[in-house]
């Protein structure tokens, strides 16, 4: 029996919950996907599924198989991609990623201290979003990257967390552009921007939190839809957006907000174990360019008073 | 981070950055409002700088039902007494299986006989609103000593008539065989009208806490005992709801009767500001479960805790 296969076709019936439609996904038919199903349970000796008239339910056995089924999937994954990588010659390819909005002065920084420390590695750098570097350090598409927290930490390993600071964009001309740095306080009664909630829901929780902790409740947060319209909301003074230091548009000035009450939590990952050489190199590249170039602080030491509801002693 | 106290407590006229405080205050006070119309309940708030003694107010000198609020009247007269020597926190009782005040928690929800101290059936009395162990301080200091020593701390318009016993008695008539959540019966419940019941202000509740804090209300270990029991309450969905900061510490107690939610409680932040806050509601629902209800209380106290932190820093 091809094992994998018939974990694959379990893994799409127990997610869709319906037999036709985990059919349509394997571009399968669906009499061919139900005699697998059968074959494995057959194999395995185990029903995996309750077929009921509206569809169908993994049984508690079937539960336990599918986090091994799909762990095995997910190394046969890994497999599969190591074995490309050496067919075509790259395996002396480290492939890394980093946030949006990290700056290009820390950027360079780690390109040139990867090149100094690791001269014989090409690196492979892209930039993508939390959750997609999530995914594909699972996958081993991507062995280290840069990473923002709160980032699902099963099966990661992490360096140690930065602080990156978020300042003010504002127009030139508006209210408070004239002075040197800003108070949280300050922006209550105004329009902010941040980015769109659905790409990195937890970040964008612990940004609004962050604010209430120091005195600002805003009345209106704006999910901004593209980076020309954060920008044509900022200009014409209706708005002012929280982003790191960056270089501004013309028209705009960014300023620090007192006492750094504001950070996005940053620190490199690659998948637990398998912190290789190049890994390595990368990952101090990483930490030494952030702090030295792009303007990111340690972790500050900051008091903590656990609550009775949190039941767990500290 | 250290704020800079001294423009708040150097008020002078017509001083402009002074004006932008009040103006601050002002606007909050209309947010707090507009959070309490939001929730669907009529709200009574009271917050105090305990540093600066600046002060918020919504109708903070009416007369409100306390419920379980008033057990803080109850808990700072039993450790003023220990204070001043004239009855023993360690002394232990007995507490028959029978004959204890009704509730869903602590001791009145538990069925053997017990044998504890006065100072952890305060700590019942605090962590879950524990009636039954109410009661038995309630007996041992008598409604006398408790309402003279709210008199001797100033607070003259905060009156116990009944224990914890008498007052679920008095509902209960009300109530008979209807149901609690029907309007026509809550309309007729005597223990909603503050003429009838335990009653305070939201203003003399601050002023007991800060009393309480500032060392006047029970002196030395005895105060520090009983601040520590206040942040040991277990309810997470009130007071403490509005500050989810790891860094802020919450102390508090609660009051609910039918329609009515309340909870007063001392907030500190890390950069040693301390605040006082009372909150009480009642919701033009009658819904025994209403979080909307009970967040609303922590919302508004943030809000009004931000306005008092801001006129300190201008």
């Amino acid at each position: 029996m091809d094992l994998l296969g018939h974990l694959r076709c379990f893994r799409a019936v127990a997610e869709k919950r319906h037999f036709g439609r985990a059919a349509e996904v394997l571009r399968i038919a669906q009499p061919s996907l139900s005699q697998r199903i059968r074959r494995l349970e057959r194999e395995l000796g185990v029903t995996l599924f309750d077929r009921g008239p509206r569809g169908v339910e993994l049984t508690p056995a079937g539960a336990l198989l599918l986090t091994q089924a799909e762990e095995l999937l997910e190394c046969s994954t890994r497999l599969l991609a190591t074995a490309a990588d050496l067919r075509s010659g790259r395996a002396g390819t480290l492939r890394a990623a980093v946030p949006p909005d990290l700056g290009p002065a820390a950027l360079a920084a780690l390109l040139t201290g990867f090149e100094a420390a690791s001269p014989g590695t090409r690196l492979e750098l892209r930039e993508l979003p939390v959750d997609a570097v999530v995914r594909e350090l699972a996958q081993s598409i991507v062995d280290v990257a840069v990473v923002r927290h709160p980032c699902p930490a099963s099966g990661l390993a992490f360096g140690p967390v930065l602080h990156q600071p978020l300042g003010v964009l504002l127009a030139s001309g508006s209210r408070c552009a004239d002075r040197p740095e800003l108070a949280v306080a300050e922006l209550t009664g105004r329009r902010l921007v941040l980015f769109p909630r659905a790409s990195a829901p937890a970040l964008y929780d612990e940004v609004i939190t962050a604010l209430s902790r120091h005195g600002c409740t805003p009345e209106a947060v704006v999910d901004p839809s593209g980076p020309d319209i954060v920008g044509a909301l900022v200009l014409t003074g209706s708005a002012v957006a929280l982003v790191p230091r960056t270089v501004v548009p013309s028209g705009t000035v960014w300023r620090p907000l007192t006492g750094t009450p504001l950070t996005w939590r940053t620190s490199t990952a690659w998948p637990a174990g398998h912190d290789g050489p190049a890994v390595r190199l990368f990952a101090r590249a990483a930490h030494q360019a952030l702090t030295a170039h792009g303007g990111l602080l340690p972790d500050p030491d900051r008091p903590l008073f656990p609550r009775p509801a949190m039941e767990f002693p500290l | 981070m250290t704020r800079d106290r001294a423009a708040g407590e150097r008020p002078s006229p017509g001083d402009r950055s002074n004006d932008e405080g009040r103006a601050g205050i002002r606007a909050a006070r209309v947010r707090i409002a507009a959070s309490f119309a939001g929730a669907g309940v009529r709200g009574w708030l009271h917050a105090r700088d305990l540093d600066t003694g600046a002060e918020i107010a919504l109708g903070a000198d009416i007369p409100v039902s306390t419920g379980s609020v008033h057990k803080l009247c109850l808990l700072v007269t039993l450790f003023r007494e220990a204070a001043a020597g004239r009855i023993e926190l360690a002394r232990r009782m007995d507490l028959s299986a029978d004959g204890r005040t009704v509730g869903r928690a602590g001791l009145s929800a538990m069925l053997d006989a017990a044998r504890l101290s006065l100072r952890d059936l305060a700590y019942l009395t605090v962590a879950v609103s524990d009636n039954a162990a109410a009661d038995v301080l309630w007996d041992e200091l008598g409604l006398e000593t408790v309402n003279r020593t709210m008199a001797d701390l100033g607070l003259t318009r905060t009156v116990a008539v009944h224990k914890v016993r008498d007052l679920y008695a008095a509902l209960a008539e009300d109530i008979g065989p209807d149901s609690p959540v029907d309007p026509v019966v809550v309309a007729r419940l005597r223990v909603l009208d503050p003429a009838f019941t335990n009653r305070s202000t939201a203003r003399e509740m601050t002023t007991l806490l800060a009393a309480l804090w500032q060392g006047g209300a029970c002196p030395g270990e005895s105060g520090a005992a009983l601040r520590r029991l206040l942040g040991l309450q277990v309810w997470p969905h009130r007071l403490a709801s509005g500050f989810p900061f790891d860094d802020v510490r919450v102390h508090g107690k609660t009051g609910t009767l039918p329609t009515m939610r309340h909870e007063v409680g001392v907030v500190e932040y890390p950069d040693g500001g301390r605040y006082a806050i009372a909150v009480f509601t009642r919701a033009a629902s009658t819904s025994i479960t209403l979080p909307a209800a009970d967040a609303v209380i922590g919302t508004a106290a943030r809000l009004a805790v931000d306005a008092l932190r801001n006129a300190a820093t201008r």
